[in-house]
Parts: C-alpha cells; sequence; structure tokens
C-alpha cells in the first residue's frame, strides 16, 4: 500500500468516521461531560460547577434508582426470555410450506411495524378496570371479577412485560426465521433416511444449526428492553408506586421533568455502559459460537 | 480593456439570473405580506385547547382589533408535565422566537428564578392586579415582583349525584366520613354491583398531589412549616388523613382502579353513573350536563370538597397564565395581547363559549354571565379559598417527591406509613435546604 492509497483509503473512510463522531461520540461525550457537573435547569446562576463522581455517588446509594434498576432487570430477563421462545416457535411454524404461508409471515410483522406508542396506548385500554377488552375475555360480564391490571404493582409490570411480547417476538422470529432458512434441504433428508424422529431432527439439526442466529435476536433483545421507555411512559406514567418506573424512564424525569441534568445524565451514561458491557460480552459469544458452528 | 470585457460579461450574465431571481424574490415578499407591511409576528407557546374553535374566534377578535400584529400559536403536549419539558428547554436556550406562553399555576416562581420570564410590573399595576382573584395574583407572584397575568382558574370541586341524596333526603356530606356513610347506604339501596361511591384521581402524576393535600389540608396538615423551613410530611395530620385514603378510599370507597386514573376516566365513571361522589376540575361541570356526553345530565350537584371533622374543606387552586418571554424581542406587542386575551371581555368569552372559569372579579358579577352560567356563583367560595401548591421555584422536584411518597402510601399496604413519611421528609429537606441556598 502507497502512501497515497493509503491517503486516499483515509479519505474514503472520513466521511463515515466523521457522521460518528458527531452523531454517536459527541452526545455521549456530552452526557458524559454533563454527568461530572452540576447542572439544574431552572438555575442557571449555578454556573454548572464540577463536581466529579459525586452523581454516581449519589446514584450507588439512591433507593429510587436501584428499585429502577430492579425492575428494568426483570423486565429485560422476563421479555427476552419469552420473545426468544415465541419468536422459535413462530419462525418454525412460518419456515413450513402451507397455504397462505406469504400472508401469514406478512402478518406475523405487523406488531412489530406499529410505532410503540401507538401499541402501548392500545394496551392501555385492553388492560383498563373497567372496560377493558382483557378482563371481559376472562370473566366475561361478570364485572365484580374485574381486575385493575394498571392499578396494582404486580400486575402493571405483568401488563407492561407482556405488552412488549407482542410487539416483538416477532422481531425475534424474523432473525431465527433468517437463520432456519440457510439450513439445506440435505441435512434434514439425511437425519431422515438415519430415522430420526421430528425432535432428534429439531435437536441435532436444527438446534445447533440456528444458535448464532438465537444469540444475535438474544443480543438485540436484551439491549433494546434494557432501553424501555415508551411503553412505561404511554402505558403507567412510571405507577404506581414507582411499580414501573424502568430506569430510562426515571432519567427522563430526572432530567425533563425535574431539571437535574448533571444527575440524570449520570443514569443514563450507567445504562450506556451496563449496555455496552453487555454487548461486549454477547459479542464475544457470538464469535465464538460461529466458530463452532463452522467446525 | 480584457477586464473590462470580463466585467461587461459578468454583469449581463448576472442580469440574465437576476430577473428570474427577482422575481421569486418579489413572490416571496408578495407571500410574507406581514413583514412587507411591517407586521410584528407575536409567537404564543399553548397546548392543544379542548375547545379549539372558541380559541380561535378569540384570536381572529385580536387579529381585527391589532392589524399590526399576527399570533402564530404553537402548539405543545397536552400533559402538562410534557408541555413544561417543551417550555424550559425553549426558555433554557433563549429561543427569542417565542414571545408568549402559558405557565400552569405552580410554574412561575422556577420562571422567575431561572431568569426566563419577564417581569410585568411596569405593564400589570397593581391597582389592576386587585381587580384579580388574590389566589392566582399570589402563585403569579415571586419576591415581590409578577410574573404572570391569570388567564383562567381551576380549583378542585366536589360533585354529587343531587338526584339520589334528594332520594334519602340526606345533604350533601361535609365530612369524608359523612360522604362513605352515605354513600354505603345508596350503594345497598341502588343493587348495582358496578356502582362506586367516589372517583377522582390516583395515578402517580401532578393530580394525585393535588388530590392528596385536599386531604392533608382537610385535616389541618401541610407539606412544610410556613417559611418554608422543614417538611411536615411526617406530622400526624398528614399521616391521618393517608391513612383514611388507603384504607378507606382506595378499593373501598373508590374502585382499585382509580390508583391510573387521570381527569377523564374519573369522570366517565361519574358521568356513565357508576359514581356517587366525585373530585374533579371546574371544566368537568359541563361535560356532566351534557346530554350527548353524560348519562347523569341535570343530576348533579356541586359543592366545596369534603373535610375532616373540625377542619376546613380545602380545595387545590390551578389555572393557567399568561408569561412573556425575557428573550422576547417584542415585547410592547406580546402585553397587548396577553391585555387583550386576559380583558373582561375575553374572560367573559371564555367562560360562556368554554366554560373556563374567570380570574377577574368583576366576570362574575356580569349580568349576562350570571343568567346563563348560575352555577358559576356557587364555584366563587371554592375558588377564593382555594390553596396553592407550595410556592416554590423547586415545584418540580417537590411535585416528584409528593407524587412518589403519596403513590407508596396509597399503593403499598405493607409498608408502615411513618416509614415512607421519613424518607419524603429527607428529601423534602434537602431540597428546601437547597432551594434557600438559591435564593441567597
Amino acid at each position: 500500500m502507497t502512501r497515497k492509497d493509503r491517503l486516499f483509503y483515509l479519505a474514503l473512510l472520513a466521511p463515515a468516521t466523521g457522521m460518528l463522531l458527531f452523531f454517536v461520540a459527541g452526545p455521549i461525550g456530552r452526557s458524559l461531560y454533563l454527568s461530572f457537573h452540576q447542572i439544574i435547569i431552572g438555575f442557571p446562576q449555578l454556573d454548572a460547577p464540577f463536581v466529579g463522581l459525586t452523581h454516581y455517588q449519589e446514584l450507588l446509594g439512591d433507593p429510587v434508582a436501584r428499585h429502577s434498576f430492579l425492575i428494568t432487570g426483570i423486565f429485560v430477563v422476563t421479555t427476552t426470555f419469552f420473545e426468544l421462545l415465541i419468536g422459535l416457535l413462530t419462525a418454525l411454524i412460518i419456515n413450513h410450506r402451507f397455504p397462505g404461508r406469504g400472508i401469514l409471515r406478512a402478518s406475523v410483522l405487523v406488531p412489530w411495524a406499529i410505532p410503540t406508542v401507538v401499541s402501548a396506548q392500545m394496551w392501555r385500554f385492553l388492560f383498563n378496570d373497567a372496560y377493558g377488552t382483557i378482563n371481559y375475555m376472562l370473566f366475561g360480564s361478570d364485572t365484580s371479577q374485574y381486575i385493575p391490571w394498571l392499578a396494582m404493582p404486580g400486575t402493571a409490570l405483568l401488563s407492561i412485560i407482556v405488552a412488549d411480547i407482542w410487539k416483538t417476538s416477532s422481531f425475534a422470529a424474523l432473525i431465527i426465521l433468517a437463520g432456519l432458512q440457510v439450513i439445506p434441504e440435505e441435512l434434514y433428508q439425511a437425519a431422515k433416511v438415519d430415522g430420526a424422529g421430528a425432535w432428534r431432527r429439531f435437536r441435532h439439526v436444527t438446534w445447533p444449526l440456528i444458535r448464532p442466529a438465537l444469540v444475535l435476536a438474544l443480543l438485540f433483545r436484551t439491549i433494546d428492553a434494557f432501553r424501555v421507555f415508551d411503553l412505561a411512559f404511554v402505558m403507567t406514567q412510571g405507577g404506581p408506586a414507582d411499580a414501573t418506573n424502568v430506569i430510562q424512564l426515571y432519567g427522563y424525569k430526572k432530567m425533563f421533568v425535574e431539571g437535574w441534568l448533571g444527575y440524570g445524565s449520570a443514569i443514563s451514561v450507567s445504562v450506556f455502559v451496563i449496555v455496552l458491557i453487555l454487548s461486549i460480552l454477547y459479542v464475544k459469544w457470538t464469535g465464538q459460537r460461529l466458530l463452532e458452528a463452522k467446525a | 480593456m480584457r477586464s473590462r470585457k470580463r466585467h461587461r460579461a459578468l454583469m449581463t450574465a448576472l442580469s440574465k439570473k437576476a430577473i428570474p431571481f427577482t422575481m421569486v424574490l418579489g413572490l416571496f415578499f408578495a407571500l410574507q405580506t406581514p413583514l412587507a407591511r411591517g407586521k410584528t409576528t407575536l409567537v404564543f407557546l399553548t397546548w392543544k385547547p379542548n375547545q379549539p374553535a372558541v380559541w380561535n374566534g378569540l384570536l381572529e377578535r385580536f387579529h381585527r382589533e391589532n392589524p399590526q400584529i399576527q399570533v402564530k400559536r404553537q402548539v405543545g403536549p397536552h400533559s402538562s408535565t410534557q408541555y413544561h419539558a417543551i417550555a424550559t428547554q425553549r426558555l433554557k436556550n433563549r429561543d427569542s422566537s417565542m414571545d408568549v406562553f402559558f405557565m400552569d399555576v405552580t410554574w412561575p416562581p422556577g420562571f422567575a428564578q431561572a431568569g426566563w420570564v419577564a417581569e410585568l410590573g411596569s405593564w400589570f399595576s397593581r391597582a389592576e392586579r386587585r381587580e384579580f382573584l388574590s389566589g392566582p395574583v399570589s402563585a403569579n407572584t415571586y419576591l415581590g415582583g409578577i410574573y404572570g397575568v391569570p388567564c383562567y382558574l381551576g380549583a378542585g370541586l366536589f360533585y354529587y349525584r343531587k338526584d339520589l341524596l334528594q332520594q334519602h333526603g340526606f345533604a350533601p356530606p361535609r365530612h369524608w366520613d359523612e360522604m362513605i356513610h352515605h354513600g354505603q347506604a345508596l350503594l345497598k339501596d341502588q343493587g348495582d354491583p358496578d356502582l362506586q361511591i367516589y372517583s377522582a384521581q390516583f395515578k402517580q402524576y401532578e393530580g394525585l398531589v393535588c388530590n392528596m393535600l385536599e386531604f392533608i389540608w382537610s385535616n389541618g396538615g401541610r407539606v412544610w412549616d410556613g417559611q418554608g423551613g422543614t417538611s411536615c410530611l411526617s406530622k400526624p395530620a398528614t399521616i391521618e388523613a393517608l391513612a383514611f385514603v388507603r384504607d378507606r378510599i382506595i378499593g373501598k370507597a373508590a374502585p382499585q382502579g382509580a390508583v391510573n386514573y387521570e381527569e377523564p376516566e374519573s369522570l366517565e365513571l361519574f358521568v356513565q353513573g357508576k359514581a356517587l361522589f366525585h373530585r374533579n376540575w371546574p371544566y368537568a361541570w359541563a361535560v356532566m350536563n351534557n346530554p350527548k356526553k353524560s348519562r347523569i345530565a341535570g343530576k348533579a350537584g356541586v359543592g366545596p370538597l369534603p373535610a375532616f371533622p373540625g377542619h376546613q374543606s380545602a380545595s387545590t387552586l390551578g389555572g393557567w397564565q399568561f408569561g412573556m418571554s425575557r428573550w422576547s424581542t417584542h415585547q410592547e406587542e406580546a402585553w397587548r395581547f396577553i391585555e387583550f386575551m386576559t380583558s373582561h371581555r375575553s374572560q367573559k368569552f371564555l367562560a360562556l363559549e368554554a366554560g373556563l372559569a374567570p380570574t377577574r372579579t368583576s366576570v362574575y358579577t356580569d349580568p349576562e354571565v350570571q343568567e346563563k352560567m348560575p352555577h358559576l356563583s356557587a364555584f366563587l367560595p371554592a375558588f377564593k379559598k382555594a390553596r396553592p401548591r407550595p410556592l416554590t421555584p423547586l415545584y418540580p422536584m417537590v411535585s416528584q417527591v409528593l407524587q412518589r411518597f403519596f403513590s407508596r402510601a396509597i399503593v403499598e399496604r405493607s409498608s408502615r406509613l411513618s416509614e415512607l413519611a421519613q424518607v419524603a421528609s429527607e428529601k423534602m429537606d434537602k431540597l428546601l435546604e437547597l432551594g434557600a441556598r438559591i435564593q441567597k
């Protein structure tokens, strides 16, 4: 590679790098900067003094933040598990050939295509305590049995989890379906010749070959679930009694409602760091899986 | 020579391009007539109104009378909290393109402390301020300055099923106990399993603060002592009121679902005839008496909220004010607009057409208003006594502490109220300390 070539390559890389710096590194750096300063929107007189790690120290001792992290953790684990499970089943079904498969494949994607704010509003109506369809389906016209889903801490969190599973299982299905389609038909035929039943064919042919796709779906879903905001924002505003006050919503409230720009940024940065660590772990793991799958 | 030639060529080329260019420019200015005629454009930030036609009518009238000023409306979110986020972002960024904006009743101290809102003392004279109800004016006053002009007012009102109470010979309840007692008697009689005694707003949001303060105040409690010294959230009066709501209202007199109710959901229950008593702002009166939206039109009564024995009824002050941006470059015109919108004529128009409660006392005695809205004079005592939420520039933070505390107090039955109050008190004291430091 000559010097000229090198310059040429660098020039080609520059636009993408510039975009990345401007739209990704810039805001992250800015958040980091803000999190080290005491800034309150309503008090410009404070002059944003440097406070070092004070906000992070405060965050460690903040019981509301701890509660929010716990809830977000529960949300991430349950939604990811069920979304992968349902996504896998859906993918296995729509991978088969049957009449109307095209329409079914397209319709599986509908929940995912609806903007979250719209579907959250829809679920808010479905879970309504007095005229919600879910109560009607469960208890008919026996209104004394009706459950106020969004008005009790446990069921409110459950409602948000259900809404998220409904919405994003199809995304997992899409990725897993892509994994299924690259499995050559001959492998199944060979397994059949060897006398393997449906379960054994799944266990020994399908499963090992779709594992990379599963891990990829797992990666996307965990990261995405960690950033949940809109469902809680629309359905419950974090209530009742903070039961659905997921960490991003807490950060939003601190920053934009109360005006603690510095502390709110510290929350955002913490979420960023957690998601970053998770991504690195997963990517390392996926890399290994991919190598194993090839071997 | 050569250079002159080149110069000429350049000129012809320019003029060739210049003709269409000037045409486009001319068209641009022709379309922007206000600019060409020296019109001033004012930008007014507002939320999406419930009755857009009424506000449009008022704006049209302003434009007719002030042809040299053009008011451009920018519509923000309907929720007060989200609207607050937009307004503060623009003020913080010293956005000079916004001239006039709506402020919720709890915002003026914060906006004044931040230096975002213009002091109106030179326009809004002391004599003029006396024409208004005192509660809303004091909500717009901070450290001796006046920072907003009240447009319309709100206060927590108590609505009840007049027809059913009369059937039983009950007078409207004056105590919370009495409300539950009357309610139970009526429930037994009506035999409708879906019927509830009380419907109000208990979701974890700003409305919860208003509702709970009414319970606490009507038991002689308060958020902090007079000068904003220390928190009073752990005082017995507060704890008793909270215990009452937790043990006798939530899931008992009111459905458990009320824990997720804002104004619309709670009003829906009442207008469907599924609740006997209801707490809401003045706008609810017009809705419940509209036969198209309500099954109980003409059957409701209204009055002050109940209190605990030995204490006075209390209602939370609400309502919206006009503020003028400190960064506005058209403050004279902005004042003309504010003055017009809060005049006797405009307030009367808003009262008659949109049912909004006036902030000027003269509107209440206006013969036409009295004839068409006889209930308004029944609201007046509650309006006069309505109490502002804590007047502090830190209100958004105070409100979050209160929302969290109140929601946990009424929802988490296993937690001890005194412990929850302790946590909230500590947070509150920290905020008070910060407030004192900043005001210095």
